[in-house]
């Protein structure tokens, strides 16, 4: 549940990202795709590292033993 | 598919499209067009002449001019450093100097630099030979006062009362015996004084010893400090010594011995009257002298201060001519000699400006004809240049240090803008820290325009010229720091209660049995719980090592579907069929898999050992997996898995002997047309860099 939720922010979070790089730095067709493709690599990563992250912990094989005595 | 050929073409994904062209410049205009070209930076000359020796090449006395006159330069910096002089550079309002001025000026600096090293060596020296004179008198004056008889009294106070007016030579200071017959008694014992190397002290003696045959006495006494040698300029421990001996053959011997072993002899007169006047002379020299050095020395350092801030304009004008010279080497006179004939490479988008360029230069020149440049048809294929601006330079330089695209190849550096930060990130993963780059990223970034006209030291160019990829970096840590949950290795509860808790209230099994888990997992990133357990490390290190698998393999098959655009571009089905889908089926069938399982394993909670599963794949992939099955049907999709994999390199393998077929297409350009690339930098800023090697500079 908490997956597919946060997926979606960074689905729309990347789009939002990409319109804003229309907007702010519009610089003709090429350079425009190019800083698409840049939002949309970023994003691409940064959902991958959260995803991984995220699936490591739901089912985990082992707990956090505190150290001490 | 269709959608991406409908697209606009990519910035920086392949190189700008280049045309060959040829210059024909009247031998007047030809090195103005030339300098003007390189500030310009955009295109790259071919070398016509290549098969002939830098000596055969045309301007071969003006690259000699450059050679001797950069030459002159670094002496002129090694000079400032060696006097610590520091000169500051002061900016604008220099004004320019022609070449021929330069080099008579740079010619006159040198002599008389030399000159004046010349000069204050030999004052050093007359110096230094003063302060051992000055330390033989007073130490053998102490030993004569001892080895005397005591002298009358009173004939002593008649003496000192006697202010002796003859002076011996004041000049004669260097390697004169010091004879001197004694004033009352031992007329037949001479003496000589002098000064000898601590080390050799003792050999010395007996030396002496043997060669009198025991006829002489020797004296000494330490100097008390280490002094500097006139000869070797080093500061080194001395003995004072007096040799008593009587007779001329044992004079010469002695002074013989003396002259072997390096020891200096300095006259000093036997009566405490002549010993106290020479010894007042000596030190009114020395105090001369020092005046004469110091003023010497200030002299040279406002010399050298007055070269040296200009030292850094100079360089740079005399690595521009020698670029321009060796520019010029790669032409070719033309039938009627009076035209240079040049044929390079540049992209289309420049041709305007070049021609603007040149005709500025006709015009500077005053040259009645006119510089033609025209297109024609290249033989080998072109290098490959992209049209960089700072932000994306430095990605570009990162991507070339691994090999340069061929022509209209795609260019990896468009995702490397943000997968190598990224990756940097993963690695680095503190947002504390990431906070502190990113500040250094902004100093670097706010004071930009006046660190780009500096000269920065080797280790701050590099940070400057990085300094977009310093910011990416920055930005990606902080992202990987809150996923990490690292603060300074500091873990917080930013994003909501951690998802671990006490099995009961007393937490009593908190040690031994540790927390469980009660609530989803937590929402970003690694729960703060797992700091400073005891099973905090096997949790992230298998944590880490599969998300190192998963990227890995997203990024190589990144690689393999651009290399497939690629080849579509180039209308290469041969490429498709062989290359992309071989690589596809043998990157997936094993590590995409293995990618596959991880997931699995991750969202079912299995206990499966991966380990063991990928490796009995190979070994035994018949055999039941037991308790290490993960989905249905997963044994049968590891046989199907391996024998698609074998076919699949078998069919790989045959195709590549069949056609004769390399895995990679040959270029046929040589590699130093791929490096134009990165050095279609205008000339000034290429000048920032090391200085270029001979026959290898690129306009």
């Amino acid at each position: 549940m908490g997956f597919l939720v946060t997926t979606l922010i960074f689905l729309l979070s990347g789009g939002v990202a990409s319109l804003l790089s229309l907007l702010c730095c519009n610089r003709g067709p090429s350079t425009n795709l190019f800083h698409l493709t840049l939002v949309i690599t970023a994003t691409v990563c940064c959902w991958m590292m959260w995803a991984i992250v995220y699936l490591a912990q739901l089912k985990p094989l082992i707990n956090p033993i505190l150290s001490g005595e | 598919m269709g959608v991406f050929d409908r697209l606009p073409p990519v910035d920086h994904l392949r190189s700008e499209k280049m045309c060959f062209v040829q210059l024909i410049m009247p031998a007047e205009s030809a090195r103005l067009a030339v300098t003007y070209l390189g500030e310009l930076g955009l295109l790259q000359f071919k070398d016509l002449n290549e098969d002939k020796s830098p000596f055969q090449r045309i301007f071969v006395n003006q690259v000699k001019r450059c050679t001797e006159m950069s030459r002159k330069l670094r002496f002129f910096s090694d000079q400032i450093n060696k006097a610590g002089v520091n000169s500051s550079v002061r900016p604008v309002l220099q004004p320019d100097i022609d070449w021929e001025e330069l080099e008579a000026k740079l010619g006159e600096h040198e002599h008389d630099l030399l000159e004046m090293n010349t000069n204050s060596e030999k004052l050093l020296q007359t110096y230094n030979e003063l302060l051992e004179f000055k330390l033989v008198l007073s130490k053998a004056g102490g030993i004569l006062a001892s080895s005397h008889d005591p002298v009358a009294p009173a004939d002593r106070e008649l003496d000192e009362h006697i202010y002796n007016k003859e002076v011996d030579d004041g000049i004669a200071y260097l390697l004169e015996e010091g004879v001197h017959l004694g004033a009352t008694k031992n007329s037949g014992v001479k003496f000589v004084s002098g000064i000898i190397l601590k080390s050799k002290a003792l050999a010395f003696e007996r030396m002496l010893f043997r060669a009198t045959r025991g006829n002489m006495f020797f004296n000494h006494a330490p100097a008390g400090e280490p002094v500097t040698d006139p000869i070797s300029g080093e500061e080194v421990e001395k003995t004072v010594f007096v040799v008593f001996f009587s007779g001329d053959q044992a004079k010469s011997k002695i002074l013989k011995i003396c002259d072997s072993f390096g020891a200096t002899c300095y006259p000093v007169p036997e009566e405490m009257v002549k010993q106290r006047h020479i010894f007042h002379e000596v030190s009114l020299r020395l105090s001369d002298l020092e005046v004469t050095l110091n003023a010497g020395i200030q002299h040279r350092n406002k010399a050298l201060e007055s070269v040296g801030s200009q030292l850094w304009r100079w360089t740079i004008m005399v690595k521009k001519e020698k670029a321009v010279y060796d520019t010029l080497n790669m032409l070719n006179f033309d039938v009627t000699k009076k035209c240079l004939v040049g044929e390079g490479w540049c992209p289309i988008f420049a041709i305007s400006q070049i021609k603007d360029v040149l005709q500025c230069a006709t015009l500077r020149s005053n040259s009645q004809a006119g510089i033609i440049f025209h297109e024609m048809d290249p033989i080998d294929s072109p290098p490959t240049y992209f049209r960089t601006d700072k932000f994306t330079n430095a990605f570009q330089e990162i991507v070339d240090a691994y090999g340069i695209a061929r022509y209209e190849e795609v260019n990896p550096a468009v995702y490397s803008v943000i997968t190598f930060p990224f990756l940097f990130a993963v690695m680095f993963g503190d947002w504390g820290h990431g906070i502190c780059l990113l500040l250094g990223a902004f100093v670097l970034i706010l004071r930009e325009k006046k660190l780009s006209s500096q000269k920065l030291g080797s280790f701050m160019e590099m940070a400057f010229g990085g300094r977009y990829v310093i910011l990416l970096m920055a930005l990606f840590s902080i992202y990987c720091g809150l996923i990490y949950n690292e603060f300074f290795s500091v873990p917080f509860h930013i994003f909501g209660k951690s998802a671990y808790e006490c099995r009961e209230k007393a937490c009593s099994d908190a040690h031994t049995a540790g927390l469980i888990k009660v609530r989803d997992p937590y929402p970003f990133g690694v729960d703060p719980s797992w700091r400073g357990s005891r099973s905090e490390l096997p949790f992230l290190n298998s944590l880490k090592m599969k998300m190192s698998i998963l990227m890995g393999v997203s990024q190589m098959n990144l690689g393999i579907v651009l290399s497939y655009f690629d080849a579509k571009f180039h209308g290469n089905a041969l490429d498709i069929r062989y290359q992309f889908m071989p690589q596809m089926i043998f990157l997936n069938s094993l590590f995409g898999y293995l990618s596959l399982l991880i997931l699995i394993k991750w969202c079912t909670g299995s206990q499966a050992d991966l380990y063991h599963v990928m490796i009995y794949m190979f070994l035994d992939p018949a055999g039941d997996l037991g308790e290490n099955q993960l989905f249905w049907g997963q044994k049968e999709l590891q046989v199907s898995n391996l024998l698609n994999n074998k076919n699949n390199m078998l069919h790989y393998l045959l195709c590549l002997l069949a056609n004769n077929y390399s895995p990679f297409p040959l270029s046929d350009t040589p590699v130093a047309y791929g490096h134009c690339s990165c050095s279609m930098d205008a000339l000034p800023k290429a000048f920032y860099l090391e200085e270029t090697s001979q026959g290898g500079t690129f306009l």
